[in-house]
């Protein structure tokens, strides 16, 4: 018994669903859009999904942006809909943003910004991840 | 009973399907159950009838063909990727569509994901 009990203190909690990595700047290549097409049919399925800003990737959450002035289709407005579809967990590495001088201000609210460690341990608790 | 599915998203001219094919065919020679390839983004021109890649380079598409022949492996494409890349999936005979191939869609991958025990991405 104690053996069973110590094992399940050291495991972390196993969320059944899937975390995204976002890790590309949003307007350079269609990373970001076909990253957010994953999410949005995973949540229209009911399905588990969180989404991990990291890197370049951060630069899909900062406020102000505006793709149509590149002729690029503003896919970072539908991030405005991840309610509607329960998709909740929405993480940003604080290093990523530190490195490149942004501050949190952000075009959709509750978004998690965590160190490292804990961005780390945020996207182990998921079964399966993507990388985009 | 442990399941595989294995997401693709890189071209079949690049070195990184390669590794993707080697690593699947190893996992399906050690009897590992994977219960689907996707093919997304760059990916889905694995499926395009009309690539043709340098005779004394890797012939990537072969191989898919092989092992989805070898041992009855799906292989699907996201439809939306597939017509963003040249191959028309919406005619009756999808002539533009390798054979090996299934069109599928997104849910496909929502299917596999939630089926499988791990999912790899290359």
């Amino acid at each position: 018994m104690t053996t069973i009990d110590e094992k399940e203190a050291i495991s972390l909690p196993q969320e059944n669903g899937l975390a995204i990595i976002n890790s590309k700047a949003p307007f350079s290549s269609t990373h970001g859009k076909d990253a957010l097409d994953i999410a949005l049919i995973f949540g229209s399925f009911e399905q588990n999904v969180s989404l991990f800003f990291q890197g370049d990737g951060v630069y899909q959450l900062i406020a102000q942006q505006d793709g149509s002035l590149l002729s690029v289709k503003d896919y970072l407005k539908t991030f405005s809909a991840f309610e509607f579809y329960d998709i909740e967990d929405i993480y940003v590495c604080q290093q990523s943003l530190a490195n490149r001088q942004l501050g949190e201000n952000f075009h959709i609210s509750d978004v998690q910004v965590l160190p490292s460690i804990e961005f780390g341990a945020a996207l182990n608790r998921h079964q399966h991840v993507l990388r985009f | 009973m442990k399941t595989l599915a294995v997401v693709i998203t890189t071209p079949p001219y690049s070195p990184l399907t390669t590794t993707a094919i080697a690593y699947v065919e190893a996992a399906l020679v050690s009897g590992i159950d994977i219960i689907g390839i996707f093919f997304y983004q760059d990916g889905v021109l694995h499926a395009n009838n009309d690539i043709h890649i340098a005779s004394d380079e890797y012939q990537a598409i072969e191989q898919w063909q092989r092992l989805h022949q070898e041992y009855q492996l799906p292989l699907h494409i996201c439809i939306t990727a597939a017509e963003k890349h040249g191959i028309a999936c919406d005619s009756i005979d999808n002539e533009k569509v390798n054979e090996a191939f299934t069109v599928s869609g997104l849910g496909e991958l929502v299917e596999l994901t939630t089926k499988a025990s791990r999912l790899v991405q290359f």
